[in-house]
């Protein structure tokens, strides 16, 4: 195998493109984790949030409006999601997996309500609007573009430190979850920061959806999240909820990812797309075993 | 569950269905659709003409359908209630049916006493070796199963695509994906002609018949629920919940296997990897809504056979996509795990109402 054909510019560029799937989606689902909620549904709001955004941008003709109709309805289905495990106290597991089928049929039977649409949506009038992409030339023989989602997403990761461990909102979204007793006697609605957790995890996965359509690729596709944002919770899983380690956790997805892509010159492409379902559920092991290990390092002294 | 309990489960079920179907035929009547020719159609697409032939095409397709959803429900019920929730049916379902399709393709010729119990065994070993996986890491190391197993689903689908494209390819003529084909002394025969239904319903119908036993009636099933329920609880109690646990998902898992091994059987005789649509979902969300009882499931799967089957005519006759059940269903799933929340929070209504308990419900 010649690995200079699998490690280079363009495998780094194809992981940089699909972290950013993750990493937004991981964001969202961190919201969600920080608040004590365990959010399974990730996967649902970014099928909801790709279809709404191709809609809004082909209906529109402008990718701000799919961003913002990718942003509208992941608020929706984050409301939907804090209404039933935070005032009705369902079960978050059946709410997450049932969100997730609920929302791959409903784009899917939306998309069929267009004459001859299924699969993919190809519309016969009108563009669908990509999101705009940063040129940065040719660079090594390879054709160097990033979506601005991109750096976007990076900013947000930090962001998203800053309000959860340096502000007093973060605080209380944690204590809402960890100690939501403390928090009420000191004033704060516990079920509000619950609901904030889950409004940011609608928007974040919206957010994400829109990238998926709108800058990944340019159209939407039956089920085309592929369980991405299941990874994404292995990720927050990973990274224990922390922005930067969630980053880094989806690029390291990201890059089995690319690289199995790479491979599959010489690996058939069957076997190279398990790479990174494989890698996840390895890096779950990973961490599993270093924490046992640490409990009985623990327990021995 | 007591006998209180019970009945205002059965209202809240009726209530969440009917209502899901109202909401089904508004997102209809939403997209241009008259909802009763749909349902119409999907009621007939069900159930056929019954005046002229009782057993006719339709109605052993909506028995087919409820015999898989039966061992779906079923298979996710016995997982569910010792505490470890399967999302991976459907990978063990490829498993299965590859494993299964495998060795009937191999021993072409072999007298079907001796061949059949293997391809038994193959579908149940690798349904339950692989569903052994996710349960060790969830039971020795805490590793959410929810994610493991659905993961799993994936790449077990990659690896059953890539042998049959690849190294296990037929090289018959026109066949552009699968295996070799079983021999045909080996396949389910079909019931009714022109259908999906095949003698393989009846094992169907005693392995749900054994699951519904061991569950409800025996200690073993009494145990699963304690370790479910209350997994420190059971494990004061001196069970072995962490045992337990594996082995639901070593039986859920099997029953997975054996469910791809009667589709690849009955139907196309050999393994194609787009045999299944997702089904293991279907008899997952039956099992949800069922709160995983075991003869609720059984009675409730005819109820959905009725859904999917009859949604596949309404949507060649009406243009409404079946899609739409899927959607009905998910919306069930809905109201019944919020029940207990909005019951409690019309009843804290109707307190308030009621002007000497006013004070108390003030919050």
């Amino acid at each position: 195998m010649d690995w200079s054909s699998v490690l280079n510019l363009s495998t780094l560029l194809n992981t940089v493109n699909t972290a950013t799937i993750v990493i937004l989606a991981g964001l969202g689902c961190l919201m969600t984790d920080q608040a004590g909620m365990m959010n399974i549904g990730i996967d649902g709001m970014m099928v909801a949030g790709a279809f709404a955004a191709v809609m809004g941008s082909w209906l529109c003709g402008s990718w701000v409006m799919g961003v913002v109709f990718a942003l509208v309805v992941g608020l929706i289905f984050g409301l939907f999601y804090g209404v039933f495990v935070i005032k009705f106290k369902s079960d978050e597991f059946i709410i997450g997996v049932a969100l997730n089928i609920f929302a791959a049929a409903l784009t899917t039977f939306l998309l069929r309500c267009f004459p001859g649409q299924s699969g993919s949506f190809h519309p016969a009038t009108g563009t669908i609007v990509k999101l705009p992409s940063l040129d940065f030339g040719v660079i090594g023989g390879t054709q160097v573009s990033l979506s601005v989602m991109v750096p976007i997403a990076w900013v947000l990761v930090a962001v998203c430190w800053v309000m959860i461990y340096r502000t007093p909102l973060g605080f209380w979204l944690h204590a809402s979850g960890e100690h939501p007793e403390s928090l009420r006697s000191v004033g704060r609605s516990p079920e509000r920061m619950k609901y904030l957790g889950a409004l940011l995890c609608g928007m974040f996965c919206g957010l994400s959806g829109a990238y998926l359509s709108l800058g990944y690729l340019s159209t939407f596709t039956e089920n085309m999240s592929a369980s991405r944002g299941y990874v994404a919770v292995a990720c927050v899983i990973f990274g224990r909820a922390n922005p930067p380690l969630v980053f880094l956790a989806a690029l390291l997805f990201a890059f089995i990812d690319a690289a199995g892509t790479r491979m599959q010159g010489f690996i058939d492409p069957q076997l190279t797309a398990t790479f990174p379902y494989i890698g996840t559920i390895l890096m779950m092991l990973l961490l599993a075993l270093r924490d046992q290990w640490k409990k009985r390092a623990m327990a021995r002294s | 569950m007591n006998r209180q309990n019970r009945v205002q489960y059965l209202i809240s079920l009726l209530v969440s269905v009917v209502l899901a179907l109202l909401v089904g035929a508004l997102i209809m009547a939403a997209t241009g659709h008259n909802p009763i020719d749909g349902y119409a159609a999907l009621i007939s697409g069900a159930f056929g003409d019954l005046s002229k032939k009782f057993l006719n095409r339709n109605l052993a397709n909506t028995l087919y359908k409820t015999g898989q959803l039966c061992i779906t429900g079923l298979a996710t019920a016995v997982a569910a209630q010792a505490g470890i929730f399967n999302v991976g049916g459907e990978g063990q379902m490829y498993l299965g049916a590859l494993a299964s399709a495998y060795v009937g393709a191999r021993l072409v010729g072999v007298s079907p006493v001796i061949a059949l119990p293997l391809c038994f065994l193959a579908a149940i070993l690798s349904g339950a070796l692989y569903a052994l996986i996710p349960a060790v890491l969830k039971v020795k190391l805490k590793i959410n199963e929810v994610i493991t197993t659905i993961l799993m689903n994936s790449i077990a689908i990659y690896f059953c695509t890539y042998m049959a494209n690849g190294p296990l390819k037929t090289a018959e003529k026109g066949i552009t994906q699968g295996t070799d084909a079983v021999d045909s002394a080996f396949r389910f025969s079909k019931l009714v002609a022109g259908s999906n239904l095949t003698d393989s319903i009846f094992c169907i119908a005693v392995i749900a018949l054994i699951v519904w036993y061991v569950m409800s009636r025996t200690t073993t099933g009494f145990q699963m629920k304690l370790t479910g329920q209350n997994e420190r609880f059971a494990r004061f109690s001196g069970i072995k919940a962490g045992k337990l646990a594996i082995v639901s998902m070593l039986v859920s898992g099997a029953m997975c296997g054996l469910l791809g091994m009667f589709e690849t059987f009955g139907l196309q005789g050999r393994f194609k990897p787009d045999f299944s649509n997702e089904f293991y979902f279907d008899g997952m969300l039956v099992a949800m809504i069922m709160r995983y009882k075991p003869m609720g499931i059984i009675l409730m799967s005819f109820f959905f056979g009725i859904l999917k089957m009859g949604a596949v005519t309404m949507q060649s006759k009406t243009g409404i996509s079946s899609e739409l059940i899927l959607i009905v269903q998910s919306i069930i799933i809905f109201f019944m795990a919020a029940e207990e929340g909005i019951v409690a929070s019309l009843r804290a209504r109707r307190v308030r109402k009621v002007p000497t308990a006013g004070k108390e419900a003030d919050s």
